[in-house]
């Protein structure tokens, strides 16, 4: 695998070295983040109980509109405590990290919606785990396992819509945390 | 806490996926982020490297705790840990095991120089909960390690003498453990190195190699007195020559210094080193490597751990008393009447035979009593005590272990074949076989010629 080159702004960090940055927007986020969060790539989630203990889920893909609004898909049953803590409208992070170069970034807001997830979602899902199955293959992880990491059971989904209201750059090294400036 | 153990997780600690942390600010805000590392600690605890000071740091510190999902690649069960923050550790065992570990993931994922450990977080576990999740068929149950570290431990009861004991510990590692590539180094407390005395499965044994404490994943076990374990190799941890390099372009060494190299694999995938030790004291490493990564996980360090435990214990039962000796003479070593020329280097105790380089140290000053005393008395039987009382010899009382000296240099004569060996011919006693005359030089790094100092 190539060395992941030091990002010198978090704006380059994201981008897309191959494409010029666009300068579009959905809301908070640019074209390349959009693109980033719906290609197939790892969706990791965190809310905070009432003790004011963190709690960390797991989703399986994201659509975000062209307000910025973002709707990610997860299982209730992996995770009730996250869901019960945003049903009490507590804050949301997401996470979003591709698997081949664990180039990422976050977003937070203070409180998140939970929907059922619509039948235009189903193809996308679908899609973005199946995308996301092949990078894990193309990161040597064994089919099997890849498989099984990108299988969900489709009756159990759900979807949390939230608008963020900031987001970091979440690449491993030093430039992790930096906000990403609107 | 639930009945989940985490002794029982502990394949997903192992990085192959990575984990997922959260964390939460004063403000009951969160923050998520992948990691790559969970470490095992004990029933209680686990560490998570500490790499960059960030958003997950600063809400540690001011809220100290966290959650962690983990995942086992093999059956994809995953849980959820919640922990809580009790301090960081910059130094020690743990720090430079999760450090070696650490070293290896980054390598792995193309990252070396981006992750570096600047510390172990160590958190108290205080629940582990199932996370309900599609999960795989469990593979296959890899043979058990119990019966094997028992059947290795009985055979090793066998042994009487030290030479003997370790090669069958590194036989018993590719019989019971089908490890292929092993060694085994002694500890030279003075010098704080490690010097080879046994090795299995290379194409060079590889004897009288030499790794300095902290050097390599060997030195860091020895210097720590901790396995460190290596699941995807580093170019942090290797053996060869760009220490060399280093030292000399920084001027600590003026010119390359006769060694052996070190003989073990090309390309490891994995590497595990345990301190061969009685209570604190390190008196030697078992090194074992393969080729695939992630050869080598918790279980095996423990169960090799014990391995290694036990062959301290057993190092400490043979140290060798003499016996009386019989007034046979023994039988005469062959005379192939092939001359030798010892060369001994005063500065580094090297010695030479023939112009080529055989050993260095104690047991290049051991060699040279040996044909000092038999140039000028013709004696070719010695006992390991008069070596040990030798005051020019040097030999530390406690800590040094002579007989490893003694198979060292037997080794090392065997190898190249050039008229000198060493037999064993009671214990705690041993007889110098020439088989031809022997000149002996002297250099005392003057830069002038060698003086001869014996003809026989």
């Amino acid at each position: 695998m190539d060395k992941v080159p030091l990002p010198e702004t978090p704006q380059r960090d994201l981008a897309d070295p191959k494409t010029p940055p666009s300068l579009a927007r959905q809301g908070l986020l640019t074209a390349e983040l959009v693109a980033l969060a719906q290609g197939g790539v790892s969706v990791i989630l965190a809310s905070c109980c009432a003790d004011g203990k963190p709690i960390a889920g797991i989703g399986v893909g994201a659509r975000i509109d062209t307000a910025g609004t973002i709707r990610v898909f997860l299982t209730r049953q992996a995770n009730l405590r996250l869901l019960e803590a945003l049903e009490a409208g507590r804050a949301i992070a997401v996470t979003f990290s591709r698997a081949r170069d664990h180039v990422s970034f976050q977003v937070k807001a203070n409180g998140a919606t939970i929907l059922l997830a619509s039948p235009d979602d189903t193809p996308e899902i679908a899609r973005q785990s199946a995308v996301f199955r092949d990078e894990l293959i193309g990161i040597n992880l064994p089919r099997h396992v890849a498989e099984g990491f990108t299988t969900y059971d489709p009756n159990d989904l759900l979807a949390i819509e939230f608008t963020p209201d900031r987001a970091y750059v979440q690449t491993p090294g030093p430039g992790a945390g930096s906000p990403l400036s609107p | 806490m639930s009945g989940i153990r985490i002794e029982n997780l502990r394949r997903s600690l192992e990085g192959v996926v990575a984990s997922v942390l959260a964390t939460a600010d004063g403000d009951g805000m969160p923050n998520v982020s992948m990691i790559s590392q969970v470490h095992y600690v004990d029933p209680d605890h686990v560490a998570l490297s500490y790499q960059f000071f960030n958003k997950t740091r600063r809400n540690l510190l001011l809220t100290r705790t966290a959650c962690v999902l983990i995942s086992d690649p093999a059956t994809l069960a995953s849980h959820r840990l919640e922990l809580e923050f009790v301090e960081t550790q910059t130094s020690g065992p743990l720090f430079e095991s999760m450090k070696a570990k650490l070293a290896g993931i980054a390598s792995h994922h193309g990252m070396e120089g981006v992750f570096r450990l600047l510390g172990a977080d160590i958190f108290v576990i205080r629940s582990i909960e199932e996370v309900p999740f599609l999960a795989l068929l469990p593979p296959p149950p890899e043979p058990p390690l119990l019966p094997a570290v028992r059947q290795c431990v009985a055979e090793l009861d066998t042994c009487s003498d030290l030479d003997a004991l370790l090669d069958l510990a590194l036989e018993c590692l590719e019989r019971h453990f089908g490890i292929g590539h092993s060694m085994i180094l002694m500890v030279d407390a003075r010098e704080r190195r490690l010097y080879t005395v046994a090795s299995r499965g290379y194409v060079k044994s590889g004897v009288g190699f030499e790794a300095a404490f902290g050097e390599g994943v060997i030195g860091v076990a020895a210097m720590e007195n901790t396995p460190i374990r290596i699941g995807h190799m580093t170019s942090d941890y290797r053996y060869g020559a760009a220490l060399v390099d280093t030292a000399q372009r920084a001027g600590l060494l003026s010119t390359r210094p006769v060694e052996i190299a070190f003989p073990g694999l090309p390309s490891p995938g994995s590497q595990i080193a345990l301190p061969i030790a009685v209570g604190k004291s390190v008196s030697g490493i078992l090194f074992a490597e393969d080729e695939n990564v992630m050869r080598f996980g918790y279980d095996d360090e423990d169960a090799l751990a014990v391995l290694a435990g036990y062959l301290g214990a057993m190092i400490e039962l043979l140290r060798e008393d003499e016996e009386e000796l019989s007034d046979e003479p023994g039988p005469a070593g062959k005379r192939t009447g092939k001359s030798i020329t010892a060369r001994l280097h005063q500065a580094d105790q090297s010695i030479f035979l023939n112009h080529s380089y055989l050993i260095k140290g104690v047991a290049g000053a051991i060699l040279w009593k040996l044909l000092r005393e038999y140039t000028s008395t013709g004696r070719t039987e010695f006992s390991n005590r008069e070596l040990r009382l030798d005051p020019g010899l040097r030999l530390p009382a406690h800590s040094e272990n002579l007989e490893a000296r003694l198979i060292l240099l037997r080794k090392r004569l065997e190898e190249r074949q050039s008229g000198l060996g060493i037999e064993k011919i009671a214990r705690g006693r041993f007889r110098l076989v020439v088989e031809g005359p022997v000149t002996l030089e002297e250099f005392d790094g003057s830069g002038s010629s060698g003086t001869p100092v014996a003809n026989i």
